[in-house]
């Protein structure tokens, strides 16, 4: 019987292979557990006729031709996913604007930081629920400044209003996030060397040069990362969009997300839940991969000796 | 060495002996659970069913869970996947449809049959309503429909006198108490609860054999042209075909809405946020021509439950006797049993006066209710339909197109799989 090699575990790379994959394990466990099995498993149910009370049989490409060809709906929330992720922008270059104002020497900037970044640690279901007041027809604030400025003579069912109502959950939802946004960008902004601004201005660079030139290109990669938590959030604002609207009026704030939950357990057809689930996790794929190459193609890439 | 060894033998021996120990009658223990709708409160009436179960069934343990509305089906469905299913459930409006249909519930008819006097305890227009298919699935928890709640302050204000005796009166009734913040008509929306508008212009949903859409008539399209306009002049309050439950009942609460549509358990939600109501403020009626649509709750038996038999002694503690008295009372509901609901109107008359003018209408006109097929479908023929009507009300669409596209769509879905 021969003995092991002793010598290929004494090496420095198997002892490094050794300790990565000993901290990497739980980690991948857990990961193909509730990511990978079920992602395989929805796949799976999404070519089947399954109802939790019976026997499954194979249905094909049924309720993709179903989703593709005749549900209207599916159209109307995927475009609404589109319309709701295409906002991340606004409410990035908002954060960057708000991140600049409060990285000058104004007086109080330690204030002005704290009070937007507020809104992030609160509860969605909570920022829902003051939105909705917010935009209420008979005692909401918003309607009652815009009445007492004279911009409207009665109240505006924003949230019941087929075209109002969706860009109003999306400011929201911007309103939410925006004070997470600028703490990224504004950590950003502190580790641009202040030697790099003054060269330029040596050279003659206006603020709005050193801007384009400088800050923008720095920020590149933090731009990506709310770029990417923007998008995320836009497939995962369901307690939002529950809470404020439950997809109403007639599917006007229904996303991906909401409209999947309302197929599967309201309407009980988890098969085709599953489906809508295998679109949109494509879908979603498709723009990481697109976000990632407009990056640069490295992101999330470990930088190693060489 | 030898000591600290014993100690380890020792443990050991007391954890193998615990565990045995614990394990054994938990085994031994036949287990049931219940699972209720959003009644977390009803803690000694519940206790009282399990007393009573008990006396026949000693070595049935009952299990309780209660979820809310919201969460009712997706956690039941997920128990149901999970192998889990609760055996006795408490289901809301039209739910158990689809679980009937997808044979996830037990047949209760071979039970009705060995027993028929029972039947005879219960509204045959209640008991009537769980039948899918002809075997019955379900026993009557609590009853509700739809009635109207009008603003006396409001109807004296605007001169009115008399109820509304048709659809038309109703409207213009309501138009009459319109002026600035205050609309004259509101109705709830969810579960098919405004069809009695529909009901009462001769509108049918489906037809007689519930294959096809019948609602696509020159009568419904002016219905639904005369609502979309009331809609638009601020006659018919918006939250009406927006809102779900908390904000129709805020504003009639707030004493702004002339008439208000909802099902009976409304008045005690509303009643609680103004302190306005009373019998001399609002008023309590009939649709015109009787309408409604019931929202009532029904227990039945999950198709995986391991002892039907006891489970069925169960439903008839729950749904008849003291049983039924003990979650009328302590629900503030009534039941769907006609003896139990004659001592719970005595009841209510002494501990809630205000309400049994309300109660009342729940037992009347019986043969008037609508909004409620026996289709497994129900909930997507409803989403196939309710967008559409939305359109057509809140001025996207005309209601000629919005009841067209809305039949394609209804039949599209019966059609389909």
């Amino acid at each position: 019987m021969a003995f092991p090699n002793l010598e290929y575990f004494k090496r420095d790379r198997t002892r490094q292979l050794f300790l990565i994959w000993f901290f990497l394990t739980p980690s991948l466990i857990i990961f193909t557990l509730y990511r990978i099995i079920p992602l395989f498993w929805n796949g799976i149910l999404s070519v089947q006729f399954w109802s939790p009370f019976g026997e499954s049989r194979f249905a094909g490409l049924y309720h993709y031709e179903e989703m593709f060809f005749f549900d209207e709906v599916f159209w109307k929330v995927l475009w609404n996913t589109i319309l709701f992720m295409a906002s991340a922008p606004i409410g990035i270059a908002l954060a960057l604007l708000v991140a600049i104002l409060v990285n000058t020497q104004i007086r109080g900037r330690n204030v002005y930081r704290t009070i937007v970044f507020m809104s992030y640690p609160v509860m969605t279901v909570a920022v829902g629920i003051i939105w909705q007041w917010l935009y209420n027809e008979k005692v909401g604030l918003i309607n009652y400044v815009l009445i007492s400025l004279g911009i409207l003579e009665k109240g505006v069912p924003f949230l019941g209003h087929f075209s109002l109502a969706l860009p109003c959950v999306i400011l929201a939802s911007i309103w939410q996030v925006i004070g997470f946004y600028m703490i990224i960008l504004l950590s950003g902004l502190q580790n641009i060397e202040p030697a790099l601004y003054e060269v330029a201005a040596v050279d003659g660079a206006n603020a709005w040069m050193r801007f384009w030139k400088i800050t923008l290109p720095l920020l590149k990669p933090l731009l990506f990362l709310c770029f990417v938590i923007g998008i995320i959030n836009s497939f995962t604002s369901f307690d939002l969009i529950f809470v404020m609207t439950q997809g109403g009026p007639a599917h006007a704030t229904d996303l991906l997300i909401t409209r999947i939950y309302t197929v599967a357990f309201k309407l009980s057809k988890f098969d085709y839940a599953a489906a809508m689930t295998v679109v949109n996790f494509l879908f979603f794929l498709g723009l990481t991969l697109l976000a990632n190459k407009l990056s640069g193609g490295e992101a999330g890439a470990v930088e190693t000796e060489r | 060495m030898k000591t600290r060894w014993q100690v380890v033998g020792i443990l050991g021996a007391a954890f193998w002996a615990m565990a045995l120990a614990g394990a054994s009658p938990a085994q031994a223990q036949k287990k049931m659970s219940v699972l209720t709708w959003n009644i977390p409160y009803f803690e000694e009436g519940f206790k009282k069913w399990v007393v009573e179960f008990n006396k026949k069934h000693p070595d049935i343990q009952i299990e309780r869970l209660d979820k809310k509305g919201t969460e009712w089906s997706t956690f039941y469905q997920t128990q149901v996947v999970a192998g889990t299913a609760p055996d006795i459930i408490d289901i809301q409006g039209a739910l158990w449809l689809e679980y009937a249909s997808k044979g996830g519930l037990l047949d209760l008819t071979p039970y009705m049959k060995k027993e028929p006097e029972l039947a005879k305890q219960f509204y045959p227009e209640v008991l009537k309503g769980w039948i899918y298919e002809g075997k019955q699935y379900a026993l009557p928890f609590i009853i509700s429909k739809t009635l109207l709640f009008y603003n006396k302050n409001m109807f004296k204000e605007a001169g009115l006198k008399d109820l509304p005796k048709n659809f038309d009166e109703m409207m213009s009734s309501a138009r009459k108490m319109t002026k600035g913040e205050k609309s004259g008509f509101m109705t709830l929306n969810f579960d098919w609860l405004y069809w009695p508008l529909f009901a009462m212009n001769g509108i049918e949903l489906l037809t007689p054999d519930l294959k096809k859409a019948a609602f696509n008539t020159p009568q419904a399209v002016k219905a639904v042209e005369t609502l979309a306009k009331a809609t638009q002049d601020g006659v018919i309050n918006k939250i009406s075909w927006t809102g779900r439950w908390v904000e129709p009942n805020d504003a009639f609460a707030a004493g702004t809405v002339g008439m208000f549509h909802a099902h009976a358990p409304a008045f005690l939600w509303f009643k609680s946020k103004a302190p306005w109501v009373n019998e001399e403020t609002v008023g309590a009626a009939h649709l015109p021509g009787g309408w409604s649509t019931p929202n009532s709750h029904s227990i039945l038996i999950s198709k995986s439950c391991k002892y039907p038999d006891a489970a069925w002694d169960m439903l008839k503690i729950i749904a008849t006797g003291e049983g039924a008295y003990a979650l009328g009372t302590g629900t503030n509901n009534l039941t769907g049993n006609i003896e139990v609901n004659k001592r719970l109107l005595e009841y209510f008359s002494k501990t809630l006066p205000v309400a049994v003018p309300v109660l009342k209408t729940q037992l009347e006109h019986l043969d008037k209710l609508c909004g409620n097929w026996p289709i497994a479908k129900d909930a997507e023929v409803k989403e196939a339909f309710y967008p559409e009507l939305q359109n057509a009300l809140l001025g996207r669409k005309s209601a000629k197109d919005a009841l067209a596209d809305a039949e394609r769509k209804v039949n599209r879905v019966l059609q389909s799989r």
